[in-house]
Protein backbone atom coordinates (compact mmCIF):
# COMPACT_ATOMS: atom_id res chain seq x y z
CA UNK A 1 0.00 0.00 0.00
CA UNK A 2 1.42 3.34 -0.94
CA UNK A 3 1.84 6.48 1.26
CA UNK A 4 -1.00 8.78 0.54
CA UNK A 5 1.82 11.74 0.30
CA UNK A 6 0.55 14.95 -1.35
CA UNK A 7 1.52 14.59 -4.94
CA UNK A 8 2.26 18.75 -5.00
CA UNK A 9 3.38 21.30 -2.38
CA UNK A 10 2.11 24.87 -2.22
CA UNK A 11 5.67 27.15 -2.91
CA UNK A 12 6.04 30.78 -2.60
CA UNK A 13 7.82 32.23 -5.83
CA UNK A 14 9.16 35.49 -5.07
CA UNK A 15 9.11 37.85 -8.11
CA UNK A 16 13.17 39.12 -9.09
CA UNK A 17 12.40 42.63 -9.37
CA UNK A 18 13.29 44.76 -11.98
CA UNK A 19 15.24 47.31 -10.45
CA UNK A 20 17.50 44.48 -9.15
CA UNK A 21 20.74 46.53 -10.29
CA UNK A 22 19.75 49.36 -8.44
CA UNK A 23 19.81 47.12 -4.56
CA UNK A 24 23.20 46.20 -4.06
CA UNK A 25 26.38 48.14 -4.71
CA UNK A 26 28.23 45.10 -6.53
CA UNK A 27 24.54 45.39 -8.57
CA UNK A 28 25.33 48.74 -9.04
CA UNK A 29 28.70 48.53 -10.30
CA UNK A 30 28.17 46.10 -12.94
CA UNK A 31 25.23 47.69 -14.81
CA UNK A 32 27.03 50.60 -14.75
CA UNK A 33 29.96 48.82 -16.41
CA UNK A 34 27.52 47.59 -19.10
CA UNK A 35 26.03 50.57 -19.48
CA UNK A 36 29.55 52.14 -20.79
CA UNK A 37 29.10 50.34 -24.24
CA UNK A 38 26.05 52.76 -24.63
CA UNK A 39 29.00 55.53 -24.47
CA UNK A 40 31.32 53.11 -27.03
CA UNK A 41 28.56 52.71 -29.32
CA UNK A 42 27.78 57.10 -29.65
CA UNK A 43 31.53 57.42 -30.40
CA UNK A 44 31.49 54.96 -33.03
CA UNK A 45 28.51 57.14 -34.71
CA UNK A 46 30.39 60.56 -33.79
CA UNK A 47 33.34 58.94 -36.13
CA UNK A 48 31.08 57.37 -38.89
CA UNK A 49 29.78 61.41 -39.15
CA UNK A 50 33.58 62.14 -38.97
CA UNK A 51 34.60 59.79 -41.93
CA UNK A 52 31.33 60.67 -43.88
CA UNK A 53 31.82 64.50 -43.48
CA UNK A 54 35.40 63.89 -44.64
CA UNK A 55 34.38 62.01 -47.98
CA UNK A 56 32.01 65.08 -49.02
CA UNK A 57 34.79 67.72 -49.35
CA UNK A 58 36.39 70.26 -47.02
CA UNK A 59 33.61 72.15 -46.29
CA UNK A 60 31.44 69.28 -45.07
CA UNK A 61 34.64 68.07 -43.04
CA UNK A 62 35.42 71.74 -41.59
CA UNK A 63 31.08 72.03 -40.72
CA UNK A 64 32.14 69.06 -38.70
CA UNK A 65 34.84 69.95 -36.70
CA UNK A 66 33.08 73.38 -35.58
CA UNK A 67 30.32 70.66 -34.90
CA UNK A 68 33.12 69.21 -32.57
CA UNK A 69 33.66 72.10 -31.07
CA UNK A 70 30.61 73.13 -29.81
CA UNK A 71 30.68 73.18 -25.58
CA UNK A 72 27.47 70.44 -25.69
CA UNK A 73 29.54 68.02 -27.98
CA UNK A 74 32.76 68.87 -25.64
CA UNK A 75 30.60 67.83 -22.28
CA UNK A 76 29.06 64.71 -24.62
CA UNK A 77 33.07 63.84 -25.33
CA UNK A 78 33.84 63.98 -21.60
CA UNK A 79 31.45 61.65 -20.65
CA UNK A 80 32.33 59.56 -23.05
CA UNK A 81 36.21 59.55 -22.31
CA UNK A 82 34.74 59.22 -18.68
CA UNK A 83 33.35 56.11 -19.84
CA UNK A 84 35.97 54.56 -21.57
CA UNK A 85 38.43 54.81 -18.84
CA UNK A 86 35.70 52.79 -16.81
CA UNK A 87 35.33 50.53 -19.29
CA UNK A 88 39.00 49.98 -19.35
CA UNK A 89 39.96 49.35 -15.64
CA UNK A 90 36.83 47.19 -15.61
CA UNK A 91 37.92 45.56 -18.66
CA UNK A 92 41.57 44.89 -17.46
CA UNK A 93 40.49 43.68 -14.40
CA UNK A 94 37.68 41.19 -16.09
CA UNK A 95 40.50 39.97 -18.40
CA UNK A 96 43.11 39.47 -15.74
CA UNK A 97 40.35 37.48 -14.18
CA UNK A 98 39.87 35.21 -16.67
CA UNK A 99 43.18 34.59 -17.84
CA UNK A 100 45.73 33.55 -16.11
CA UNK A 101 49.33 32.78 -17.33
CA UNK A 102 51.98 30.73 -16.09
CA UNK A 103 55.44 31.28 -15.09
CA UNK A 104 57.26 27.86 -13.87
CA UNK A 105 55.04 26.71 -11.07
CA UNK A 106 53.06 29.47 -9.72
CA UNK A 107 50.57 31.65 -11.64
CA UNK A 108 50.66 35.21 -12.19
CA UNK A 109 49.00 36.97 -9.59
CA UNK A 110 46.20 38.91 -11.41
CA UNK A 111 47.61 42.63 -10.08
CA UNK A 112 50.32 42.22 -12.49
CA UNK A 113 48.36 40.95 -15.14
CA UNK A 114 45.97 44.24 -14.79
CA UNK A 115 49.46 46.36 -14.61
CA UNK A 116 50.83 44.78 -17.84
CA UNK A 117 47.33 45.67 -19.77
CA UNK A 118 47.66 48.83 -18.15
CA UNK A 119 51.25 49.34 -19.44
CA UNK A 120 50.31 48.21 -23.15
CA UNK A 121 47.34 50.45 -22.87
CA UNK A 122 49.88 53.52 -22.28
CA UNK A 123 52.29 52.42 -25.14
CA UNK A 124 49.40 52.14 -27.20
CA UNK A 125 47.72 55.38 -27.13
CA UNK A 126 51.25 57.16 -27.13
CA UNK A 127 52.19 55.45 -30.12
CA UNK A 128 48.15 56.21 -31.51
CA UNK A 129 48.36 59.91 -30.13
CA UNK A 130 51.75 60.38 -32.45
CA UNK A 131 49.72 58.71 -35.41
CA UNK A 132 46.79 61.20 -34.90
CA UNK A 133 48.43 64.55 -34.53
CA UNK A 134 51.92 64.14 -35.41
CA UNK A 135 52.56 61.49 -38.26
CA UNK B 1 26.75 43.75 21.21
CA UNK B 2 29.87 41.27 21.16
CA UNK B 3 28.00 39.26 24.49
CA UNK B 4 24.38 39.59 25.44
CA UNK B 5 21.74 39.93 23.33
CA UNK B 6 20.76 40.75 19.76
CA UNK B 7 17.80 40.51 17.61
CA UNK B 8 17.10 38.44 14.65
CA UNK B 9 14.51 38.86 12.19
CA UNK B 10 13.29 35.35 10.38
CA UNK B 11 11.73 35.00 7.64
CA UNK B 12 9.01 32.62 7.97
CA UNK B 13 6.60 30.83 4.73
CA UNK B 14 3.58 29.01 6.77
CA UNK B 15 1.01 28.69 3.59
CA UNK B 16 -1.36 26.83 6.47
CA UNK B 17 -1.80 29.78 8.47
CA UNK B 18 -0.99 33.32 5.59
CA UNK B 19 -0.75 33.22 2.26
CA UNK B 20 2.32 35.30 1.90
CA UNK B 21 6.18 35.34 3.90
CA UNK B 22 6.14 37.52 6.95
CA UNK B 23 8.53 37.73 9.76
CA UNK B 24 8.95 37.28 13.15
CA UNK B 25 11.32 38.49 15.63
CA UNK B 26 13.46 36.43 18.25
CA UNK B 27 15.67 37.86 20.82
CA UNK B 28 18.62 35.25 21.17
CA UNK B 29 21.76 35.54 23.21
CA UNK B 30 24.84 36.15 21.29
CA UNK B 31 28.67 36.20 21.78
CA UNK B 32 31.67 36.22 20.08
CA UNK B 33 31.72 32.74 18.89
CA UNK B 34 28.48 32.11 18.00
CA UNK B 35 27.14 31.61 14.30
CA UNK B 36 24.03 32.93 12.85
CA UNK B 37 23.26 28.78 12.74
CA UNK B 38 23.37 28.72 16.34
CA UNK B 39 21.37 31.42 16.81
CA UNK B 40 18.67 29.68 14.66
CA UNK B 41 18.90 26.61 16.84
CA UNK B 42 18.86 28.59 19.81
CA UNK B 43 15.44 29.85 18.43
CA UNK B 44 14.30 26.25 17.76
CA UNK B 45 15.29 24.63 20.97
CA UNK B 46 14.14 27.56 23.08
CA UNK B 47 11.47 30.08 21.89
CA UNK B 48 9.85 28.32 18.19
CA UNK B 49 9.73 24.67 17.90
CA UNK B 50 8.06 25.97 14.47
CA UNK B 51 10.68 27.36 12.42
CA UNK B 52 12.19 25.51 9.78
CA UNK B 53 15.50 25.09 8.37
CA UNK B 54 18.40 23.04 7.16
CA UNK B 55 21.77 22.34 8.15
CA UNK B 56 23.93 19.88 8.67
CA UNK B 57 27.50 19.41 9.47
CA UNK B 58 27.68 23.11 10.84
CA UNK B 59 31.18 23.67 9.45
CA UNK B 60 30.94 24.62 6.13
CA UNK B 61 31.21 21.72 4.08
CA UNK B 62 27.89 20.24 3.27
CA UNK B 63 26.56 23.04 1.59
CA UNK B 64 23.13 22.90 3.34
CA UNK B 65 22.72 25.83 5.72
CA UNK B 66 22.75 28.26 2.72
CA UNK B 67 20.03 31.39 3.55
CA UNK B 68 20.43 35.44 2.74
CA UNK B 69 21.88 37.46 5.85
CA UNK B 70 21.38 41.18 5.61
CA UNK B 71 20.57 40.50 1.62
CA UNK B 72 23.95 38.89 1.09
CA UNK B 73 23.84 34.80 0.00
CA UNK B 74 25.95 33.22 3.64
CA UNK B 75 26.50 29.90 4.97
CA UNK B 76 24.85 30.24 8.22
CA UNK B 77 27.43 28.12 10.33
CA UNK B 78 29.90 30.02 8.74
CA UNK B 79 28.94 33.50 9.60
CA UNK B 80 29.95 34.88 13.21
CA UNK B 81 27.49 37.24 14.43
CA UNK B 82 30.29 38.77 16.20
CA UNK B 83 30.16 40.77 12.24
CA UNK B 84 27.41 42.19 12.46
CA UNK B 85 27.42 46.12 13.85
CA UNK B 86 23.22 46.83 13.55
CA UNK B 87 20.31 45.04 14.55
CA UNK B 88 18.04 43.40 13.68
CA UNK B 89 20.54 40.41 11.92
CA UNK B 90 17.93 39.59 8.85
CA UNK B 91 17.72 36.10 7.83
CA UNK B 92 15.82 35.20 4.93
CA UNK B 93 15.23 31.91 2.38
CA UNK B 94 18.27 31.85 -0.51
CA UNK B 95 17.18 34.44 -3.11
CA UNK B 96 15.64 33.54 -6.10
CA UNK B 97 14.32 29.86 -5.57
CA UNK B 98 11.03 28.69 -4.25
CA UNK B 99 10.15 29.10 -0.61
CA UNK B 100 8.28 25.79 0.09
CA UNK B 101 8.47 26.46 4.12
CA UNK B 102 10.22 29.47 6.51
CA UNK B 103 13.85 29.11 5.12
CA UNK B 104 13.37 26.39 3.41
CA UNK B 105 13.85 26.85 -0.55
CA UNK B 106 13.14 24.33 -3.70
CA UNK B 107 15.97 22.73 -4.85
CA UNK B 108 14.37 20.60 -7.62
CA UNK B 109 15.66 23.27 -10.25
CA UNK B 110 19.04 23.19 -9.09
CA UNK B 111 19.55 19.37 -9.35
CA UNK B 112 17.51 19.27 -12.42
CA UNK B 113 19.97 21.22 -14.54
CA UNK B 114 22.67 19.53 -12.15
CA UNK B 115 21.80 16.42 -13.55
CA UNK B 116 21.50 17.51 -17.25
CA UNK B 117 25.25 18.55 -17.56
CA UNK B 118 25.98 15.15 -16.73
CA UNK B 119 28.32 15.88 -13.56
CA UNK B 120 30.59 12.14 -13.86
CA UNK B 121 32.96 10.59 -15.70
CA UNK B 122 31.86 10.23 -19.35
CA UNK B 123 34.13 7.31 -21.04
CA UNK B 124 33.80 6.55 -24.83
CA UNK B 125 35.44 3.35 -23.60
CA UNK B 126 36.27 1.88 -19.78
CA UNK B 127 39.18 0.98 -19.29
CA UNK B 128 39.20 -2.72 -17.72
CA UNK B 129 39.37 -2.93 -14.05
CA UNK B 130 42.50 -5.52 -14.61
CA UNK B 131 44.35 -2.84 -16.23
CA UNK B 132 44.45 -0.51 -13.35
CA UNK B 133 43.41 3.13 -12.24
CA UNK B 134 43.23 5.85 -14.13
CA UNK B 135 46.62 7.77 -14.25
CA UNK B 136 46.49 11.55 -13.52
CA UNK B 137 50.16 13.89 -12.77
CA UNK B 138 49.63 16.96 -10.12
CA UNK B 139 49.58 19.41 -13.15
CA UNK B 140 46.37 17.66 -14.99
CA UNK B 141 45.00 17.09 -11.59
CA UNK B 142 45.35 21.15 -10.77
CA UNK B 143 43.38 21.91 -13.89
CA UNK B 144 40.28 20.94 -12.45
CA UNK B 145 40.83 21.05 -8.55
CA UNK B 146 39.07 23.89 -7.58
CA UNK B 147 36.54 23.64 -9.88
CA UNK B 148 35.74 20.12 -7.90
CA UNK B 149 35.68 21.75 -4.67
CA UNK B 150 32.00 22.76 -5.08
CA UNK B 151 29.86 21.83 -2.53
CA UNK B 152 26.25 22.83 -4.14
CA UNK B 153 25.25 25.07 -1.58
CA UNK B 154 23.39 27.34 -4.60
CA UNK B 155 24.83 30.85 -2.86
CA UNK B 156 25.79 31.35 -6.18
CA UNK B 157 22.28 30.74 -7.74
CA UNK B 158 20.87 32.86 -5.11
CA UNK B 159 23.85 35.58 -5.89
CA UNK B 160 23.11 35.52 -9.71
CA UNK B 161 21.14 37.95 -10.93
CA UNK B 162 20.71 36.58 -14.31
CA UNK B 163 19.51 33.72 -12.55
CA UNK B 164 17.37 35.69 -10.78
CA UNK B 165 15.55 36.90 -14.03
CA UNK B 166 15.99 34.25 -16.04
CA UNK B 167 15.04 30.87 -14.39
CA UNK B 168 16.04 28.73 -17.41
CA UNK B 169 19.76 30.21 -17.20
CA UNK B 170 21.58 26.73 -16.02
CA UNK B 171 23.30 28.96 -13.49
CA UNK B 172 27.08 29.40 -12.12
CA UNK B 173 27.91 25.89 -9.46
CA UNK B 174 26.34 23.90 -12.85
CA UNK B 175 28.72 25.45 -15.12
CA UNK B 176 31.29 25.24 -13.23
CA UNK B 177 30.97 21.28 -12.03
CA UNK B 178 30.17 20.88 -16.16
CA UNK B 179 33.38 22.62 -16.71
CA UNK B 180 35.29 20.80 -14.13
CA UNK B 181 35.01 17.39 -16.24
CA UNK B 182 35.34 19.07 -19.27
CA UNK B 183 38.97 20.00 -17.79
CA UNK B 184 39.40 16.13 -15.98
CA UNK B 185 42.24 14.42 -18.37
CA UNK B 186 40.60 11.25 -17.80
CA UNK B 187 36.48 12.57 -19.36
CA UNK B 188 36.19 12.52 -22.85
CA UNK B 189 32.20 13.79 -22.38
CA UNK B 190 33.09 16.81 -23.67
CA UNK B 191 31.12 17.00 -27.02
CA UNK B 192 28.17 15.20 -25.18
CA UNK B 193 28.01 18.14 -22.75
CA UNK B 194 28.31 20.71 -25.33
CA UNK B 195 24.70 20.70 -26.26
CA UNK B 196 23.68 21.66 -23.04
CA UNK B 197 26.22 24.18 -22.23
CA UNK B 198 26.98 26.17 -25.57
CA UNK B 199 23.61 26.95 -26.02
CA UNK B 200 21.84 30.36 -25.11
CA UNK B 201 20.58 29.05 -21.30
CA UNK B 202 23.96 27.81 -20.77
CA UNK B 203 27.05 29.93 -20.80
CA UNK B 204 26.91 32.34 -23.38
CA UNK B 205 23.25 33.95 -20.87
CA UNK B 206 26.10 34.81 -18.03
CA UNK B 207 26.89 38.35 -18.53
CA UNK B 208 30.22 37.92 -16.08
CA UNK B 209 28.52 39.80 -13.18
CA UNK B 210 30.77 37.96 -10.93
CA UNK B 211 28.80 37.98 -7.90
CA UNK B 212 29.01 34.05 -7.88
CA UNK B 213 32.38 34.22 -7.44
CA UNK B 214 32.43 36.78 -4.19
CA UNK B 215 29.44 34.75 -2.68
CA UNK B 216 31.42 31.31 -3.01
CA UNK B 217 32.24 29.96 0.51
CA UNK B 218 34.93 27.38 -1.34
CA UNK B 219 36.59 29.45 -3.97
CA UNK B 220 35.01 27.62 -6.45
CA UNK B 221 35.55 30.93 -9.11
CA UNK B 222 32.30 29.64 -11.41
CA UNK B 223 32.82 33.14 -12.70
CA UNK B 224 35.79 32.41 -14.38
CA UNK B 225 34.86 28.71 -15.40
CA UNK B 226 32.29 30.43 -17.37
CA UNK B 227 34.37 32.94 -19.04
CA UNK B 228 37.32 30.35 -20.03
CA UNK B 229 34.47 27.84 -21.56
CA UNK B 230 33.49 30.81 -23.59
CA UNK B 231 36.72 32.06 -24.62
CA UNK B 232 37.41 27.95 -25.70
CA UNK B 233 34.55 27.27 -27.25
CA UNK B 234 34.74 30.73 -29.14
CA UNK B 235 38.74 30.23 -30.10
CA UNK B 236 37.71 26.43 -31.07
CA UNK B 237 35.28 27.62 -33.72
CA UNK B 238 37.82 30.61 -34.84
CA UNK B 239 39.72 27.37 -35.32
CA UNK B 240 37.55 25.18 -36.89
CA UNK B 241 36.41 27.96 -39.40
CA UNK B 242 40.08 28.89 -40.30
CA UNK B 243 41.50 25.48 -40.70
CA UNK B 244 38.74 23.15 -41.03
CA UNK B 245 40.97 20.00 -41.12
CA UNK B 246 41.93 18.19 -38.57
CA UNK B 247 38.95 17.78 -36.08
CA UNK B 248 39.30 17.47 -32.40
CA UNK B 249 36.57 17.24 -30.18
CA UNK C 1 4.19 -4.48 15.14
CA UNK C 2 2.14 -2.96 12.24
CA UNK C 3 4.40 -2.71 8.94
CA UNK C 4 4.42 1.40 8.66
CA UNK C 5 3.55 2.22 5.25
CA UNK C 6 6.96 3.94 4.45
CA UNK C 7 8.23 0.39 4.27
CA UNK C 8 6.18 -0.53 1.24
CA UNK C 9 7.81 2.44 -0.64
CA UNK C 10 10.08 1.29 -3.13
CA UNK C 11 12.70 3.66 -4.19
CA UNK C 12 11.02 4.02 -7.89
CA UNK C 13 7.86 5.29 -5.90
CA UNK C 14 10.01 8.15 -3.73
CA UNK C 15 11.33 8.94 -7.16
CA UNK C 16 8.17 9.45 -9.04
CA UNK C 17 6.43 10.64 -6.24
CA UNK C 18 9.15 13.52 -5.87
CA UNK C 19 8.86 14.23 -9.68
CA UNK C 20 5.47 14.59 -9.65
CA UNK C 21 5.92 17.44 -7.10
CA UNK C 22 7.46 19.58 -9.67
CA UNK C 23 7.89 23.45 -9.45
CA UNK C 24 6.50 26.32 -12.09
CA UNK C 25 10.14 26.63 -12.95
CA UNK C 26 11.16 24.53 -16.06
CA UNK C 27 14.62 23.12 -16.85
CA UNK C 28 16.12 24.41 -19.69
CA UNK C 29 14.03 22.97 -22.88
CA UNK C 30 16.92 21.82 -25.02
CA UNK C 31 17.55 17.73 -25.02
CA UNK C 32 21.35 17.46 -25.52
CA UNK C 33 22.02 15.68 -28.61
CA UNK C 34 25.19 15.16 -30.59
CA UNK C 35 25.45 17.93 -33.06
CA UNK C 36 27.14 17.71 -36.25
CA UNK C 37 30.30 19.72 -36.67
CA UNK C 38 28.88 21.97 -39.33
CA UNK C 39 25.67 22.32 -37.01
CA UNK C 40 28.56 23.84 -34.25
CA UNK C 41 30.03 25.64 -36.56
CA UNK C 42 26.75 27.37 -37.75
CA UNK C 43 26.07 28.44 -34.16
CA UNK C 44 26.48 32.31 -33.78
CA UNK C 45 27.01 32.77 -29.89
CA UNK C 46 30.77 32.06 -30.17
CA UNK C 47 31.47 34.44 -32.83
CA UNK C 48 28.71 37.27 -31.55
CA UNK C 49 31.00 36.90 -28.13
CA UNK C 50 34.18 36.75 -29.71
CA UNK C 51 32.93 40.30 -31.82
CA UNK C 52 32.34 41.31 -28.14
CA UNK C 53 35.39 40.43 -26.59
CA UNK C 54 37.33 41.82 -29.97
CA UNK C 55 35.60 45.21 -29.48
CA UNK C 56 35.80 45.36 -25.56
CA UNK C 57 39.68 45.45 -26.46
CA UNK C 58 39.62 47.99 -29.24
CA UNK C 59 37.41 50.32 -26.70
CA UNK C 60 39.49 49.85 -24.06
CA UNK C 61 42.98 50.03 -25.27
CA UNK C 62 41.92 52.89 -28.64
CA UNK C 63 38.66 54.88 -27.70
CA UNK C 64 40.57 56.98 -24.59
CA UNK C 65 43.09 58.56 -26.47
CA UNK C 66 40.80 58.99 -29.93
CA UNK C 67 38.35 60.49 -27.66
CA UNK C 68 40.83 62.81 -25.99
CA UNK C 69 42.27 64.00 -29.17
CA UNK C 70 39.45 64.03 -31.08
CA UNK C 71 36.93 65.30 -28.88
CA UNK C 72 38.45 67.12 -25.93
CA UNK C 73 42.28 68.15 -26.89
CA UNK C 74 41.46 69.80 -30.72
CA UNK C 75 38.47 71.57 -29.25
CA UNK C 76 41.04 72.71 -26.16
CA UNK C 77 42.97 74.17 -28.46
CA UNK C 78 45.72 71.85 -27.68
CA UNK C 79 46.78 70.45 -30.59
CA UNK C 80 49.16 71.67 -33.06
CA UNK C 81 47.06 73.80 -36.05
CA UNK C 82 47.42 72.08 -39.17
CA UNK C 83 46.96 68.33 -37.03
CA UNK C 84 43.11 68.20 -37.84
CA UNK C 85 43.64 70.03 -41.36
CA UNK C 86 41.39 68.73 -44.32
CA UNK C 87 44.34 67.87 -46.53
CA UNK C 88 46.28 66.12 -43.57
CA UNK C 89 43.40 64.12 -42.75
CA UNK C 90 42.88 62.92 -46.01
CA UNK C 91 46.32 62.26 -46.72
CA UNK C 92 46.07 59.88 -43.82
CA UNK C 93 42.83 57.97 -44.14
CA UNK C 94 43.91 57.47 -47.78
CA UNK C 95 46.70 54.99 -46.86
CA UNK C 96 44.59 51.67 -46.68
CA UNK C 97 46.15 50.45 -43.56
CA UNK C 98 44.26 53.63 -42.18
CA UNK C 99 41.27 52.23 -43.58
CA UNK C 100 41.34 49.11 -41.99
CA UNK C 101 42.30 50.58 -39.04
CA UNK C 102 39.70 53.06 -38.94
CA UNK C 103 37.37 50.34 -39.86
CA UNK C 104 38.16 48.43 -37.02
CA UNK C 105 38.26 51.19 -34.63
CA UNK C 106 34.34 51.95 -35.47
CA UNK C 107 32.79 48.55 -36.28
CA UNK C 108 34.43 46.22 -33.25
CA UNK C 109 32.71 48.51 -30.22
CA UNK C 110 29.73 49.17 -32.07
CA UNK C 111 29.59 44.87 -31.97
CA UNK C 112 30.81 45.18 -28.15
CA UNK C 113 27.59 47.44 -27.64
CA UNK C 114 25.60 45.37 -29.58
CA UNK C 115 26.45 42.25 -27.33
CA UNK C 116 26.33 44.02 -24.43
CA UNK C 117 23.40 45.82 -25.02
CA UNK C 118 21.24 42.78 -25.77
CA UNK C 119 21.95 41.62 -22.28
CA UNK C 120 21.06 44.90 -20.63
CA UNK C 121 17.53 45.35 -22.47
CA UNK C 122 16.69 41.52 -21.30
CA UNK C 123 18.41 41.69 -17.63
CA UNK C 124 18.32 45.26 -16.30
CA UNK C 125 15.69 46.64 -18.91
CA UNK C 126 13.47 43.99 -18.18
CA UNK C 127 12.32 42.51 -21.39
CA UNK C 128 11.67 38.60 -21.16
CA UNK C 129 10.82 37.35 -24.28
CA UNK C 130 10.78 38.82 -27.77
CA UNK C 131 14.91 37.58 -27.85
CA UNK C 132 14.82 37.12 -31.45
CA UNK C 133 14.08 40.52 -32.02
CA UNK C 134 16.46 42.22 -29.79
CA UNK C 135 18.94 40.24 -30.79
CA UNK C 136 18.53 40.58 -34.37
CA UNK C 137 17.63 44.83 -33.84
CA UNK C 138 21.26 44.87 -31.71
CA UNK C 139 23.41 42.94 -34.21
CA UNK C 140 21.70 44.52 -37.21
CA UNK C 141 22.55 48.02 -36.05
CA UNK C 142 26.05 47.21 -35.23
CA UNK C 143 26.09 45.65 -38.84
CA UNK C 144 24.52 48.60 -40.54
CA UNK C 145 27.16 50.33 -39.02
CA UNK C 146 30.26 48.71 -40.29
CA UNK C 147 28.79 48.37 -43.54
CA UNK C 148 28.35 51.83 -43.57
CA UNK C 149 31.89 52.59 -42.23
CA UNK C 150 33.01 50.28 -45.10
CA UNK C 151 31.24 52.33 -47.58
CA UNK C 152 32.38 55.64 -46.79
CA UNK C 153 36.20 54.72 -45.81
CA UNK C 154 35.91 53.14 -49.56
CA UNK C 155 34.39 56.73 -50.84
CA UNK C 156 37.72 58.18 -49.46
Amino acid sequence: MKTEAPTRYPVYVPKAPRTWWLRTAPYRRFAAREFTAVFAAIFSVILLLFLSALSQGKEAYEGFLRWLRLPAVVALSSIILLAMLYHAGTWFRLTAHIQVFRVGKNDVPRGAVVAALLGIWIVVSVIVAYLYVWF
Amino acid sequence: MSEGRVALRVGRYRPEHAPEPYFDDYDVPTSDDMVVLDALNHIKDHIDGSLAYRWSCRMGVCGSCGMMVNGVPRLTCSTFMREFRSEPIVVEPLQYFPVIRDLVVDMTDFLEKLRMVKPWIIRGEEKPVDEGEYLQTPDEVDRYKQFSMCINCMLCFAACPVYGQDPEFLGPAVIALAHRYDLDSRDQGRAERKGILEVNNGIWDCTFVGECTVVCPKDVDPAAAIQRSKVSTATQTLRAVVWPFGGRE
Amino acid sequence: MDRSPIDELSLGDILEESDAREVKRRPPSARPRRESRMRQLLRPEPMFWGLFSAGGFVAALLLPITVGILGIAFAAGWLPVEALSYERVVDLVSHPLAKLYLLALVSLPLFHWAHRFRYTVHHQLGVHGLKRLVAVACYGTAIAGAAFAALVLFRI
